[in-house]
């Protein structure tokens, strides 16, 4: 054996490693004896040439690699096919052309819709000052996932935070997808005054927020005093085991979540916390807002598409078009004793 | 599984095959004896890369063009076993047939005076 120099060794190991590109036949029958012609090649480029030969034999068989993969295998083989079926397809109408544009849309719409983006309209009127009825929104599904050990460094993930709006799973019914603004986070004391929150000792003052009725309902406004009757099942749970000096307490992997139309909104006061893992994602965009009642958007109506097809300039709220709803802090003050 | 097929079937060859087929003209070789073979005939030109040159003797395999000849060590190069290649009549019936269509290329380019020999070229009007 004549002396190998650790560079050579290096790329016999490099393109060792490349023959895997090779499909499985070809590399078993022919592999071994590829790596061998390889080894002395470079040996010889080595010896006549130097260094620069040796680079230019690897710069050489790297584009041999490259085209002489795609021509052993067949999958390459058919994506080059149906790359160029795609590209002459303005030309020759071909069959294939069709079914393949369908195919990639369908795919990126797949994955799309249901790792990264998610579509919703907003029916009921809880977040409205915030967010209004008939709004379509946008909702990135990846920035509240739970992190990767790896993607955490790759991806924008992150925490929730106060005053966050984010889409969750209705706990009722996780068939519905419910918007609110995150008022709690695990191990936050909450309760309401007057229907202003008060959290850790601290009053809020919420420039989100809006009050549409001027009366006081002792539960709502004065949570979690006053009767219990308005509470689900699971409101009353909380209320049992989570009220702590007239104060209830957000557990660990939970939150407190609350509508920013405050009078009129189904939220964490009635139906208790959210699990954290019940987190859908974050509104990113309001791509179109349309003026419809609750009722057409709940479903499908065929007076529903009428609308939109007869009103779609005059009712659509170009205002609102992408609009991004914004996370807010609330300011905190000390309670006045 | 291709029987009795005719050498002009396989025309016009391309040039790694032809060229291997040159290299094998002259006796067995292994993969890195044709590689070194094809650089010299075309001066450098052709240069084949370790897939070119497998790809085209497993599809000249498959034609029957060349076969195998066992495996042994080349004492120029170190104790490793290689594996020889030989060329089959058929394939010496191709690359003749190849040659002869090409030597017809040349000759019609040298009646169109494409084609003259070095020095006559540019030299007079």
């Amino acid at each position: 054996m004549m002396p190998q120099s650790s560079g050579m060794r290096w790329l016999c190991r490099v393109y060792g490693a490349l023959l895997y590109a090779y499909p499985r036949e070809f590399r078993l029958e022919y592999g071994a004896a590829m790596q061998q012609v390889f080894r002395d090649r470079c040996r010889d480029a080595q010896r006549t040439e130097g260094l620069f030969g040796l680079l230019r034999f690897a710069l050489h068989t790297a584009a041999d690699w490259v085209s002489t993969t795609v021509r052993e295998s067949p999958v390459p083989r058919a994506a080059v096919e149906h790359v160029r079926a795609v590209w002459s397809a303005g030309r020759r109408q071909a069959p294939r052309s069709f079914v393949s544009e369908w195919v990639v849309t369908i795919l990126l719409y797949l994955f799309a819709a249901t790792t990264l983006v998610q579509a919703y309209v907003v029916p009921t009127g809880s977040m409205e000052g915030t967010v209004r009825v008939g709004d379509h929104m946008l909702v990135d599904r990846m920035t509240y996932a739970k992190a990767g050990p790896w993607a955490r460094h790759v991806l924008p993930y992150r925490d929730l935070q106060r005053g966050d709006i984010v889409c969750f799973l209705y706990p009722e019914d996780v068939r519905q997808t419910y918007v609110k603004r995150v008022i709690g986070l695990p191990g936050d004391h909450i309760r309401l005054v007057n229907k202003q929150v008060i959290r850790n000792g601290r009053r809020l003052i919420e420039p989100y927020t809006q009050h549409v009725d001027p009366s006081l309902d002792a539960f709502r406004d004065n949570f979690p005093d006053g009767p219990e009757y308005q509470a689900s099942l699971r409101g009353l749970d909380m209320l049992r085991h989570h009220v702590v000096n007239g104060e209830v307490v957000v557990p660990p992997d939970m939150f407190f979540a609350m509508g920013d139309n405050r009078d009129n909104s189904s939220d964490s006061r009635f139906w208790g916390f959210v699990p954290r893992s019940y987190v859908v994602g974050k509104p990113v965009v309001i791509y179109w807002s349309f003026d419809a009642p609750t009722s057409d958007l709940e479903g499908w109506s065929i007076d529903h598409v009428l609308d939109v097809t007869l009103h779609f300039f005059t009712k659509t709220r170009w205002d609102r078009m992408l609009l991004v709803p914004r996370a807010q802090k609330a300011q905190e003050v000390a309670v006045t004793p | 599984m291709s029987k009795r097929q005719s050498p002009q079937d396989l025309l016009p060859l391309t040039p790694p095959v032809f060229h291997i087929l040159l290299a094998l003209a002259e006796g067995e070789r292994h993969g890195y004896g044709i590689m070194q073979d094809v650089a010299r005939q075309t001066g450098d030109q052709l240069q084949l890369g370790p897939g070119t040159l497998y790809g085209c003797l497993k599809r000249m395999l498959a034609a029957r063009l060349v076969e195998e000849s066992g495996e042994r060590p080349d004492p120029a190069l170190d104790d490793e076993r290689r594996r020889y290649y030989r060329m089959t009549d058929l394939g010496r019936q191709a690359a003749r047939a190849e040659a002869q269509r090409l030597a017809a290329a040349v000759n019609a380019a040298r009646s169109r005076r494409l084609f003259s020999k070095p020095g006559v070229a540019g030299g007079k009007a």
